[in-house]
């Protein structure tokens, strides 16, 4: 394993102050609840809107804080949900009198720890709701598991409640918004390498040079199933008709689509994916009007790589197109 | 009779086997999971261990309540709220007391693995730990019936963990990350349910020399 990592303990807290560092205006970081947050938040005028999840999905969650965007994110460990306490301490940081809302990725530590702080914070008299997020085409069997995954789905809930959190919406709005857009919101990823947590120094798991892992989640997780290497077009369709058929998305619908880089493949070869996507779909009449290709959820240095699709309706377009500044890249 | 002194030797023991054993857990986890579970167990329960002392220990439950809150506020991943869950659950179900029996080592064992049910919503054959606590539950539950001696208890407690975590190698997991692999789980243990095989392996070989409180 080569990786610039001083000790793997560390991995977290320094990527975190690197953050703060580059970002010294905008971002605050609070090293005790490994919280990322807006400098000006909370703002008495919006909503607070707080994601944890793991770490290793950057830029998801806490490159995402920005005005449009998250105000704050909490993360775990690489890969674990974060301890409750984190959960709880950022919401009573980042109390509004609008309310908090918490977004959480439908995973089973990540549920249990936001669902222990939320209990906690109504205690405490703060107005805090929570929404899931489960946009995974790839686990259809529910009664087996906490149901879908939430993956890289999330960032459309983000940007979505973030720019109607920005214009004042209140509380019960945002959720509203959140849970529609999640309703129209699938994704489906495919691994061409197992990624490596900087804790474990190796490989989650084997996979050979010719083989790929169809329906992995977000976490180096194993997928449902194993196959053989394939041209590019043809790893599109493998991810894309599951994802059409699932709505389903049919013709005529107008859609946002996204080819996301699970963390270890160039950009170009997301571009080649995005196309043959693109042309897929037109193929059946399906419009795509908003494009996003790059690395938004990511699972550290895993190769491959996801297609999310959601159906547009006139207020997700607009809320979609309201715009956000992040410190993630500067241009 | 089992005193503070004893508690805290179990709590020590299950702390300390945590840390010793996290890149064994995190192995069993990455085999379907992502393999942080031993990774967590150990950072948290080493915060346990390195604010061992300042726990309140006016009496047994609320010694646990303090090592409960420990656990589920500062350990990630699902470990923090289960093990966390468990430790509280078992405070509850022995508040008021200066000294326990084994009825209420039991209570406790059945309280914690009511709280796990819950906050998982996971039951016996999920292929999650309760697979191994639930049956050694069961024959600790027993072996008191029978008026075995506490050293015989543990003795019997750690191997019917270790045979119902083996056991849990041909199920199908159902909660928890591993259950996105459906039947690709089958053919490895549960890493939870190993868990509490080696904890209870840890109590029996040093159960019967502690020093009695």
């Amino acid at each position: 394993m080569k990786k610039f990592v001083n000790d793997p303990k560390q991995y977290v807290p320094e990527m975190l102050k690197g953050l703060a560092l580059a970002n010294p205006d905008t971002l605050k970081y609070v090293p005790e609840y490994n919280l990322i947050m807006r400098a000006d938040a909370p703002n008495d005028d919006k909503v607070s809107i707080i994601q944890g999840s793991g770490s290793g999905h950057e830029p998801a969650h806490v490159m995402v804080v920005g005005k449009g965007m998250l105000d704050g994110a909490c993360p775990g460990d690489v890969f674990a949900a974060p301890p409750m306490d984190y959960v709880y301490e950022t919401t009573k940081l980042l109390n509004s009198p609008k309310g908090v809302l918490l977004l959480v990725n439908n995973y089973t530590g990540d549920r249990m720890a936001f669902d222990m702080a939320q209990e906690m914070s109504l205690a405490d008299g703060v107005n805090v709701r929570t929404l899931f997020i489960d946009d995974d085409v790839a686990v259809q069997d529910s009664t087996y598991t906490v149901g879908r995954r939430g993956v890289a789905g999330n960032f459309f809930v983000i940007k979505a409640i973030g720019a109607a959190a920005e214009e004042g919406a209140d509380l019960d709005e945002l959720v509203r918004i959140g849970e529609k857009v999640n309703s129209v919101t699938r994704t489906m990823g495919l691994a061409l390498t197992a990624c490596i947590p900087p804790a474990k120094g190796g490989p989650l798991f084997e996979l050979g040079d010719d083989e790929i892992e169809i329906g992995v989640g977000i976490h180096g997780e194993p997928g449902r199933r194993r196959a053989k290497i394939a041209p590019s077009d043809e790893l599109v369709d493998i991810l894309l008709e599951p994802v059409v058929a699932d709505l389903p998305f049919a013709s005529g619908d107008r859609v946002a689509l996204m080819v996301n880089g699970l963390g270890g493949t160039p950009i170009s070869e997301l571009y080649i994916a995005y196309g043959h996507a693109h042309e897929a779909l037109a193929a059946k009449g399906i419009e795509v009007v908003r494009s996003y290709v790059g690395e938004y959820c990511t699972s550290l240095d895993m190769a491959g790589a996801s297609v999310t699709l959601v159906k547009l309706d006139d207020e997700i377009e607009r809320l979609l197109d309201a715009p956000a500044e992040i410190g993630y890249r500067v241009f | 009779m089992t005193s503070m002194p004893d508690v805290e030797f179990v709590v020590r023991t299950i702390a300390q086997t945590a840390v010793d054993n996290e890149t064994y857990f995190g192995d069993l986890d990455s085999v379907v999971g992502d393999g942080d579970f031993g990774y967590s167990l150990a950072r948290g329960f080493e915060i346990v261990l390195s604010d061992w002392d300042s726990y309140d220990r006016t009496d047994i439950s609320t010694f646990l309540q303090k090592v409960a809150m420990a656990i589920t506020g500062r350990i990630g991943g699902t470990s923090g709220p289960i093990w966390g869950t468990s430790f509280l659950r078992a405070a509850g179900a022995v508040r008021g007391k200066d000294d326990l029996d084994g009825a209420d080592a039991v209570a406790m064992l059945r309280a914690a693995i009511e709280g796990i049910k819950a906050r998982g919503q996971a039951d016996v054959g999920d292929k999650t730990l309760l697979d191994a606590l639930v049956p050694t539950t069961d024959a600790i539950e027993a072996a008191l019936a029978d008026g075995k001696t506490s050293d015989e208890i543990v003795a019997i407690a750690a191997t019917t963990a270790r045979a119902s975590a083996d056991a849990t190698t041909p199920m199908i997991a159902k909660r928890g990350r591993a259950a996105y692999t459906g039947e690709r789980s089958i053919g490895s243990p549960d890493a939870g349910a190993v868990a509490v095989a080696v904890i209870f392996e840890a109590l029996a070989s040093t159960w019967p020399n502690r020093e009695e409180g």
